[in-house]
């Protein structure tokens, strides 16, 4: 089973051609699974993407910031790959879309288009992956596995069986109907080498520690007391977000079993806190990558994918998610079970509620975070979903249906896995 | 001194009904301590945040509206002396009152001060973002509502008119009217209830069993209900220890001094202190389709009806048998002893749904122990609090005979208490109840309130789940509203707003 790497293009827009752009963000809203710029159902093993325009912006120093636009997909395999596989689908509509960017080729070739989005192409910092292996193709094939068993217990009258002998059925009916058969086996794993450079990649951090433990230590002892005294200084406005913008955002929530989740906003000024986002994210991408691997962000069990993107040399921090169920119960989620891990990385942004040693506060002055949240997030009409229909609770237990299928149960285990039904 | 303060306070209240207890302006000034620290303001509150009222089983409901904001404040200035508190407890009759965010405007409350409500308050409960989230659709949309739809009559101020018996009501409801129109509001419509189903509800089980208790007000045992004050009432300390935001207003604005100050310490005055958030839904119950339904699904083979089964089927929809007894305790039967009984929790008890199933109604309207973070811990419960809601509705509309069939309107008048929408009503209807895919469940809404229209329930888990699909709608919303219930002070304010607060804003 190949791994799931997010694909990340950001190009700055010519601000002239800004116009034209709207208008085909516009069209490809109607039906980002069908639009004919980029139809996102039509590249194979892609779970989730959205397409972004960030207007321009001023910088805390006064500068100007051109408007961006950011292509963000969570794909099966490489994104190397499936770049490839972006220019191939998108053929010469890609023009249209990303015609608007600077240095855009002005006769773009196949090839030509491909440089340009190679070029463009940022490399994540910290990006979580609720199921690393988990293709769009097992989750689809595991949806349709439920929807027979489901109809075959029905049809069946199993109620009453022992469970073995309900379990055997389901077996042998999975064996006699070829569409299904594949779920005889377990998934395969993950490649080889992908799981070497992972465990190479794991050591990375202890061993970092361990050369310089003597230096770092220190180190971070004292960016963390100066970090103290910023927020000893720091007083945020606790702000409304004004009706139009919730307005604006609510009108493309709560269609679906999940939401995308994009928001953005400013690092604060001055080099302590350059100096902790910097650390901070690729110490984030640490833990999703090898701590936080099965199911679970530090115990939050609603996020299919999530990432942070540093944007203007890390001026601005942009970050993506797909959740499941209501803003306010992926709020909830945030406050209650990992409200440290959101002050972290969120409270280097301007504007966050009132933090005590970068860990702690923030995030649990509910409303003032609540609050925070929604003005920075960002309207995303172009997203897109393979599996709308399914939380990635509802994927966990798809799989774990799956690989009951094979192997050795005593009854009581059949028991319990026939509950998954 | 702080420990003679502490002991200046009145720890027990028995003995002393009579006495009226120390409001919390008082005991700071008296006491020194902090108005967080104490306990409810109860005279300060309108009854209704305390007590249902079951005392007084004849009930009504008018909508009202105010054509004109001076005569608006003249009604609520008329009307203030006779709303009922927390404490004493009205005996025979009671009268409560709240407005719509609409109704507020209507009185000329600035929009600086009105714009501090929370947003569902000011927006309404009707617009296409929150109509899909709270599951009013389709039947339910509020383009087909009776009252507090887009196409119906703007409704400003609900009264709740409780009494002992139905003359008394009926002469209670004869007094206010004259007093609404003598100050030219005007009658929208009266939602009358039935007091002969108190306590229960039209599909035939007791209804408002679980309530949480509000630490500093009512005496509890169990610390599994025990709710603090600031998750029901604004200017209180909520289940984050935190302030719910409410409406504060400037000194200038209060001259008459009738606000309560700001516990939070500003030079403001708390309009929203010791007033709630009323949620008001007409759900109309079709018992007809419930019982035909049930029965089709539980027949005998020979296809005679199977009485048994179908009380049973009810009874996990529910997640509880007539009496009220969970089946949680009860599993398999009816069992009235455990009726009042609600101290079960259902993680330890019954993790995978085997005795109560993970999707019965009062198992996704109150999940207790059953969800993440760590369900079974205190952990668990701890978010679970953060979620409540004081239920005070009443059931209308005449009880179906058994087997009987009519074409009548009944179902229940559910009001909802909370301080804050969002976190509490709206997640609880959407999140717990609508959500077809709630703790992992997948296609399945609530089997009662559920809005799907073609909705499924897995009933029986034995080994295999036994799913019944096909459900169709039980129950349909057919009016409702957000409303403001606010505390007496709050309301002698709204009624001597200054006329020309309108041009300030």
């Amino acid at each position: 089973m190949p791994q799931q790497e997010p694909l990340t293009v950001l190009a700055s827009v010519d601000l002239r051609r800004a116009e034209a752009l709207t208008d085909v963000l516009r069209e490809m809203r109607e039906d980002p699974a069908h639009n004919p710029v980029l139809p996102f159902g039509a590249l194979r093993g892609w779970h989730f993407g959205r397409v972004l325009y960030l207007p321009p912006a001023t910088g805390l120093e006064g500068e100007p910031l051109p408007p961006k636009l950011l292509l963000l997909g969570d794909c099966d395999g490489s994104a190397r790959a499936q770049l490839e596989a972006l220019v191939d689908v998108g053929g010469t509509n890609l023009d249209r879309l990303f015609g608007a960017c600077e240095g855009y080729p002005s006769s773009p070739s196949r090839a030509a288009r491909l440089a340009f989005l190679r070029k463009k192409s940022v490399a994540t910092k910290a990006n979580y992956v609720h199921r690393q292996g988990r293709t769009v193709e097992q989750i689809l094939g595991e949806r349709e596995l439920r929807r027979a068993l489901r109809e075959f217990v029905a049809r069946e009258r199993l109620d009453g069986v022992p469970a073995l002998e309900a379990r055997r059925r389901i077996r042998a009916f999975v064996r006699e109907t070829p569409r299904l058969r594949w779920a005889l086996e377990p998934p395969p794993p993950l490649p080889l080498s992908f799981r070497a450079k992972n465990a190479l990649h794991a050591t990375t951090l202890p061993l970092g520690l361990l050369a310089f433990g003597p230096a770092i230590v220190p180190a971070v002892l004292f960016l963390l007391l100066l970090v103290r005294l910023e927020e000893l200084r720091d007083e945020p406005e606790h702000l409304r977000p004004t009706p139009e913008h919730v307005h604006a955002l609510t009108e493309l929530e709560d269609w679906y079993a999940h939401n995308g989740f994009t928001a953005g906003g400013f690092v604060k000024p001055g080099w302590v806190r350059q100096a902790v986002i910097r650390s901070v994210l690729p110490l984030i991408g640490w833990g999703t990558r090898h701590l936080f691997t099965r199911d679970s962000l530090a115990g939050v069990k609603t996020i299919h994918f999530a990432r942070w993107i540093p944007l203007d040399d890390y001026r601005r921090v942009v970050f993506a998610s797909n959740y499941d169920g209501s803003l306010e119960s992926y709020n909830n989620d945030f406050i209650d079970l990992v409200a440290w891990g959101l002050n972290l990385v969120f409270s280097n942004g301007l504007g966050y509620p009132k933090t005590r040693w970068l860990l702690f506060g923030g995030a649990t002055l509910e409303q003032e975070f609540k609050d925070f949240l929604r003005r920075h997030q960002i309207p995303t009409p172009v997203w897109y979903s393979a599996y709308p229909d399914l939380t990635a609770v509802n994927i966990e237990r798809n799989a774990e249906l799956r690989a009951g299928l094979s192997g050795f149960m005593n009854e009581r285990k059949a028991k319990e896995w026939l509950r998954l039904l | 001194m702080a420990q003679a303060a502490l002991k200046a306070w009145p720890t027990g209240v028995k003995g002393k009904k009579n006495l009226p207890p120390l409001t919390g302006d008082k005991l700071v000034r008296e006491c020194g301590l902090p108005i967080a620290e104490l306990a409810v303001d109860a005279a300060d509150v309108q009854g209704l945040v305390f007590r249902g009222y079951g005392a007084l089983p004849e009930c009504c409901y008018p909508l009202l509206r105010i054509e004109e904001p001076e005569r608006g404040r003249a009604f609520v200035r008329a009307i203030v002396d006779r709303v009922s508190r927390g404490v004493p407890a009205a005996r025979t009759v009671a009268v409560q009152i709240a407005f719509t965010s609409l109704g507020l405007s209507a009185l000329g409350l600035p929009q600086s001060i009105l714009q501090q409500f929370s947003r569902p308050f000011l927006e309404g409960m009707v617009g296409a973002h929150r109509s899909r989230f709270l599951g009013d659709t389709g039947e339910s949309s509020p383009k087909r509502w009776e009252w507090g739809g887009p196409s119906t009559p703007p409704v400003h101020v609900l009264l709740m008119l409780f009494a002992e018996s139905a003359p008394r009501l009926e002469e209670l409801l004869a007094e206010m009217r004259r007093t609404w129109e003598a100050h030219g509001l005007s009658e929208i419509r009266i939602l009358r209830t039935n007091p002969a189903l108190l306590g229960k509800e039209h599909f035939g089980f007791a209804d408002g069993i679980s309530q949480p208790a509000i630490e500093g007000y009512h005496p509890v045992s169990s610390r599994l209900h025990l709710v603090k004050p600031g998750e029901f009432l604004l200017g209180y300390v909520n289940e984050y220890g935190l302030y719910t935001e409410r409406p504060l207003v400037e000194a200038a604005l209060d001259p008459f001094g009738s606000l309560p100050l700001d516990v939070e310490g500003s030079p403001r005055r708390d309009l929203g202190r010791n007033g709630t958030y009323l949620v008001f839904r007409q759900l109309r119950q079709n018992v007809v389709a419930f019982r035909e339904t049930l029965d089709a699904l539980t027949r005998n083979p020979d296809g005679s009806p199977n009485r048994q089964a179908r009380e049973y089927l009810a009874a996990r929809m529910v997640g509880r048998w007539p009496s009220g007894a969970s089946l949680v305790e009860a599993p398999h039967g009816d069992d009235p002893t455990k009726a009042r009984n609600n101290l079960f929790r259902y993680h330890h008890e019954d993790r995978d749904g085997l005795k109560c199933p993970i999707g019965a109604h009062v198992r996704r309207a109150n999940p207790r122990d059953a969800l993440a973070p760590h369900p079974g811990s205190e952990r668990s419960l701890e978010v679970n609090r953060r979620h409540r809601l004081l239920r005070r509705g009443r059931t209308y509309g005449p009880e179906l005979a058994p087997d009987a069939v009519d074409g009548e309107d009944r179902g229940l008048m559910f009001i909802a208490l909370n301080a804050n929408i969002v976190r509490q009503f709206e997640f609880v209807q959407h999140s717990w109840l609508v959500d077809p895919r709630f703790n992992g469940l997948y296609g399945e809404a609530d089997p009662i309130v559920g809005m799907d229209e073609q909705n499924a329930f897995t009933a029986t888990i034995d080994p295999v789940p036994v799913r019944c699909t096909g459900l169709p709608r039980f129950v349909t919303v057919v009016g409702g509203a957000y409303f403001f219930m606010p505390g007496i002070r709050a309301l002698r304010f709204l009624g001597r707003l200054p006329t020309d607060t309108k041009a300030s804003s």
